[in-house]
């Protein structure tokens, strides 16, 4: 079969037709790292075009949708053949607030982005992600904040995980208040101002 | 110390604003976060800080059709938090000791059945969910301070993401778009009912005022086009109710709506607030752009204001003022809400800046 099917199946978030494409595509024999680069391939087309202005949210959603349901049949797969995710990312919402809109949405694209995502939640404490961190041997940390308020609790769990000397763990933030030059100032690696761009700075990130 | 010229009431300057009249003073309004005011508090002012802004406008009802009036069920606390399912019929997670926005954990239209057998036939069987009292002593208030008094409430995608969440409003645009219209036409059928009661039993308002975010800060939440389909004619509904009854329309809404000002335009929006900087708004390009068919309300930046920075907050306020004031339809408030970074002593030089920076000369 025609791989670009699967790939327009998750441009488009039709999650019938890439589930029933991804079954397809292993019933044929194609080998499961092909389908599976075929799907992230949409994931990447529909965050490009959310960049450019052509795709919003919404698009965004049905299409990491779709991913999830083609994931579900791909994944033992994958795991059968030996192949696991490259990266693993560790993701939540700082200490103190508890939003979890951006942060949910982030970590639907990463893992879109074939990342492993360990989700911590809202009202995470500085200790928390650096045990998950240690414990998952996270390549990228992901902090979220809505609130003018919370940023400093971001600023700590940096000095946190710095302090716990997990040198492979890259630490990106992001959220309603936060700049790039705060990013900079509080020594996050690297900051994101959507989902889409998350995943951009993340896999600049984790190549080094 | 500057001072601010009051040769005007706040109704008569805000409607000259609208009319593009000369006013003598901007009109003016401010936001604080709950921290904030008891931040404000702690540091010695009695009362409310927008007495000592003097503010130009008053609310008069928040119109917020809730599926369950009244309902506040604790599911689970520990000590720091609560869960509890609310009005809309929402679990959330929030702060017990302090503000801030909850953890959504469920929302009361999980599944479109849940909307058609549950959620839409409480609403329509629910009275007016604006407090008729409450609007009258606050509307006699506004009359004796001479304050510009607004009808308030929510705007139609906001509620509807109160009650699927985001997540399922989105799709539900995309994959199920007759379901999403018509959870906004039966919604904004309610707002418009309870802003017809309050006109008939309490007495007519200076304006409408809704609330509902339709962006974050790298642009709107869906295209343009999916919201000119879906939400856009029920906004025209909000906006066209007001002219109908001869008084302008405000519409407030985070984040960059840049690319759907002309619909707003078209929607006949008369004011845009709070226009949040961070998200790319800027009055300094806005009101040279859409002045003529448009007021601003706002965009001083409260990320300038949290630095304490006294020489850029004078910047920031002067630069937007002056712009403002070239025509003549410009309102002051910060982009979003001042928050607990913001001292009372920052504020009282802000208030200062605004009084020599928004006096018309």
């Amino acid at each position: 079969m025609d791989t670009q099917l699967l790939t327009s199946a998750i441009v488009a978030g039709n999650r019938k037709d890439a589930k029933a494409l991804t079954e397809q595509a292993l019933a044929e024999g194609l080998p499961p790292q092909e389908v599976l680069d075929s799907l992230i391939a949409g994931m990447d087309e529909i965050g490009g075009k959310f960049q450019r202005n052509e795709a919003f949210v919404p698009e965004m959603l049905i299409a990491a949708r779709a991913m999830k349901e083609a994931m579900a049949v791909l994944e033992p797969v994958l795991l059968a053949a030996g192949i696991k995710p490259e990266f693993t990312a560790v993701i939540g919402t700082v200490q103190g607030d508890l939003h979890d809109i951006g942060k949910n949405l982030v970590a639907m694209m990463w893992r879109g982005a074939n990342f492993s995502v360990v989700d911590l939640g809202t009202n995470v404490p500085p200790e928390k992600f650096v045990e998950a961190a240690r414990e998952h041997q996270a390549d990228l940390v992901g902090l979220s904040a809505l609130l003018t308020t919370t940023m400093p609790s971001m600023k700590a769990t940096i000095e946190a995980l710095r302090s716990a000397e997990l040198p492979k763990a890259k630490v990106m933030i992001g959220g309603a208040p936060i700049t790039p030059e705060f990013a900079k100032e509080i020594g996050a690696d690297g900051f994101a101002a959507d989902a889409a761009s998350a995943v951009t700075v993340a896999r600049e990130l984790v190549a080094g | 110390m500057a001072h601010r010229y009051n040769l005007m009431t706040g109704q008569e300057r805000v409607k000259r604003m609208f009319a593009r009249q000369e006013q003598d003073s901007l009109p003016r309004m401010e936001s604080f976060w709950e921290d904030t005011l008891t931040r404000f508090k702690d540091e010695g002012l009695w009362g409310d800080p927008n007495d000592l802004l003097g503010s130009d406008f008053r609310g008069l009802c928040w119109s917020s059709p809730f599926p369950y009036p009244g309902q506040n069920i604790t599911i689970a606390e520990d000590e720091e938090t609560i869960t509890t399912r609310d009005e809309w019929g929402q679990v959330n997670r929030s702060w017990k000791h302090r503000t801030g926005t909850p953890e959504h954990l469920r929302f009361p239209c999980m599944e479109k059945e849940d909307w058609e057998n549950e959620v839409k036939p409480r609403l329509l069987a629910n009275g007016p969910s604006v407090n008729l009292q409450d609007a009258k002593r606050s509307l006699a208030i506004g009359r004796r301070r001479g304050q510009w008094c607004h009808l308030t409430g929510l705007e139609t995608f906001e509620i509807t993401r109160h009650l699927l969440g985001d997540e399922l409003t989105m799709i539900a645009m995309l994959e199920d778009p007759e379901y999403l219209v018509d959870v906004s036409r039966t919604v904004t059928d309610l707002v418009l009912r309870d802003f017809d009661y309050l006109w008939e039993n309490c007495g007519p308002a200076d304006g409408v005022w809704i609330y509902g975010d339709m962006a974050f800060r790298s642009g709107v939440i869906c295209g343009p086009p999916l919201y000119r389909e879906l939400i856009w004619p029920d906004h025209k509904r909000m906006a066209d109710w007001a002219h109908d009854h001869g008084i302008p329309f405000i519409f407030h809404t985070d984040g960059d709506v840049n690319s759907v000002i002309e619909d707003y335009i078209k929607a006949g929006f008369d004011c845009l607030q709070p226009l949040e900087a961070k998200a790319g708004m800027d009055v300094r390009h806005l009101c040279p752009t859409y002045g003529k068919d448009l007021s601003f309300f706002g965009n001083c930046d409260v990320m300038i204001y949290a630095t304490g920075d006294r020489e850029r907050i004078e910047e920031e306020i002067r630069s937007k003022c002056e712009v403002g004031k070239a025509t003549l339809g410009y309102v002051y408030h910060s982009d979003h809400s001042i928050p607990p970074s913001v001292s009372l002593e920052t504020f009282e030089f802000i208030v200062d800046c605004v009084d020599r920076y928004g006096n018309y000369n």
